[in-house]
């Protein structure tokens, strides 16, 4: 039998910092001569003048290329493969729908990895196979179901895969099969809450001990609401499809930033103006390079994600250091129901209708814990033919491509010609009015 | 055959007010006005007697106006006076589905106005019965 701190990876969950900054220069130069197995690396290594062999250690980091989202559409759906494609055994998709998606490939040992380390996530939440784990998350393409998924089942919880929505089910689940973890987008926690509550329910009657909440920003205020309300401890989890999905920094119990699995995930904070390294402490762009990944190894990819290490060692004793809560993006990416959106995915929509104009403002609220996103446009005065038929048929034809583009509804508001401040450079596209 | 202004309208308050003003700024008499509400937008639909005028005028005011064609009878202004243009448009079979009427003069004149595809069907109708396709409204 398989002892559980093997199938969880303990060895590298308390491996001191010299032992870390050792195995990460040798797998740093196991993944490079691995990436460059891949037709697109191959090509970018050529093009720089890079020798793969000669980068040796963690310090050569920065002789090497950045990779960005635009990058892997280019390579899209195989050109950073580097194995035989019969050896892939899992392919995730980015959310968008938009022109050219991006695909991560998985090879065996890779998915093997991912959920030791998602269930070293766990593991270091104080979770046992005791447990009994509720995922309400979206499975499918999304990475964030399957994530928590297989990391739940390698610790040996028993799970339910309950997925996203139906929350009188979700609620009838938790009491029958007497649930103690939940994976959740923080905004529908939160549903769950004011539900529970509007019926005259009490969260706390769940008995539920552990919430992982992740997929979208959300307050430390809206945290500690959560933990009154529910009586749970809540642990925030950061992941990103490009490094698998969950599973790459979690809370420990001291709540105080998320541990980044350093053994898998090689990380930088870099100015995303200069690309130069930022001071520790200092917020600025994630970049990561995979450390432990096969079939599609990333090397120092562009996160957007905007954040800082947390200086000082974690009184739990664990190396991996920390990162602080995403403070936003270096582009202009939308979280809304844990879903990434583009405001040019809404914005390709938009256009193809002539019955509207070209200004358009993206405004996102929350109604009942959860985030509405809202789409004004304006009528386009020579497209006016007088009947509101008309109108209601075109609205109903937007906010029926919208929802195909984005994957939730999206209300739509048609509004006066010019009543939109035209675009001038950078439009104010997005009024954010969730917190 | 004549034009009934239609001007798109966020649902909103002070909304009507402007077209009241631009109008009575422009010396116009609405004589009928009827709101088709969609929600968060609306179309209002206004009959005048200078339909041209009201749509430049509005135009200028800034907003979104478009013509829309219907049948306008005369009917007189009095108890059972809408009956023999509905005899007439029974006899000749037509389902009347969007319309509305107004008065010209008190104990006079009333109009009929009719909306859709069925303007010519409606028109002819209403002539064989002898009565009067308006044109102009004064």
């Amino acid at each position: 039998m398989t002892d559980i701190a093997d199938l969880i990876g303990s060895r590298f969950e308390w491996i001191s910092k010299d032992e870390l900054m050792n195995w990460q220069s040798e797998a740093l130069q196991r993944t490079v001569a691995q990436a460059a197995k891949s037709r697109w690396y191959a090509a970018k290594f050529r093009e720089i003048g890079l020798d793969p062999t000669s980068i040796k250690s963690i310090e050569d980091i920065a002789r090497l290329p950045f990779t960005t989202k635009d990058d892997l559409r280019q390579s899209y759906p195989e050109g950073m493969l580097t194995i035989d494609r019969e050896d892939v055994i899992r392919v995730h998709t980015s959310s968008g729908t938009t022109g050219t998606p991006t695909a991560i490939l998985h090879s065996k040992a890779d998915i093997d990895c991912w959920a030791e380390l998602m269930a070293r996530c766990l593991a270091m939440s104080g979770a046992t196979k005791a447990d009994v784990f509720q995922n309400m998350s979206g499975y499918g393409m999304f990475t964030g179901g399957l994530g928590l998924h297989y990391g739940a089942e390698r610790l040996g919880m028993m799970v339910l895969p309950a997925g996203p929505g139906n929350t009188t089910r979700q609620i009838k689940l938790i009491r029958d099969f007497r649930v103690t973890c939940i994976h959740a987008t923080p905004s529908y926690a939160m549903h769950v809450a004011e539900r529970m509550l509007s019926e005259g329910d009490d969260p706390k009657s769940l008995g539920i001990k552990r919430a992982f909440l992740g997929a979208e920003p959300y307050t430390e205020e809206m945290r500690q609401k959560l933990q009154e309300l529910y009586g749970f401890k809540v642990f925030n989890s950061y992941g990103l499809s490009e490094m698998n999905g969950p599973g790459v920094a979690f809370e420990c119990p001291e709540q105080n930033g998320m541990h980044v699995w350093e053994d898998a995930y090689l990380v930088e904070i870099v100015d995303p103006d200069t690309l130069e390294p930022v001071e520790e402490g200092h917020v600025g762009e994630l970049v990561m390079t995979t450390l432990r990944r096969e079939a599609m190894p990333l090397i120092r990819y562009r996160t957007r994600d905007l954040t800082c290490i947390i200086p000082g060692e974690c009184p739990c004793g664990r190396k991996h250091r920390r990162l602080a809560r995403m403070m936003g993006r270096s582009d202009d990416m939308l979280i809304v129901r844990g879903v990434n959106v583009f405001p040019s995915q809404i914005e390709e929509v938009i256009m193809r209708h002539k019955w509207i104009g070209g200004n358009y403002v993206i405004r996102l609220t929350k109604a009942e814990a959860l985030d509405q996103m809202t789409v004004q446009v304006e009528l386009a005065r020579s497209e006016f033919d007088g009947s509101v038929e008309t109108l209601r048929n075109l609205r109903t034809q937007l906010q029926k491509e919208l929802r195909e583009q984005v994957g939730f509804n999206v209300g739509v508001e048609v509004l006066e010609p010019g009543s939109i401040p035209a675009s001038e450079g950078k439009a104010k596209r997005v009024v954010d009015e969730r917190t | 055959m004549y034009k009934e202004i239609r001007v798109f309208a966020e649902n909103k308050p002070g909304k009507l007010s402007s077209v009241a003003e631009t109008l009575g700024k422009a010396g116009i008499d609405i004589l009928a006005l009827e709101i088709a509400d969609e929600g968060q937008f609306g179309v209002l639909k206004i009959l005048t007697a200078e339909p041209e005028r009201a749509k430049t005028a509005l135009e200028e005011a800034g907003m979104t106006v478009a013509f829309n064609n219907v049948a306008v009878i005369e009917i007189p202004d009095r108890p059972g006076g809408l009956l023999q243009l509905a005899k007439a448009l029974e006899r000749s079979g037509i389902n009347v589905t969007d319309a509305y009427g107004c008065i010209l003069e008190r104990g006079k004149r009333a109009v009929f106005v009719v909306k859709g595809e069925q303007i010519s069907a409606i028109e002819s109708a209403a002539g064989e019965a002898g009565l009067h396709v308006l044109e102009k409204l004064e």
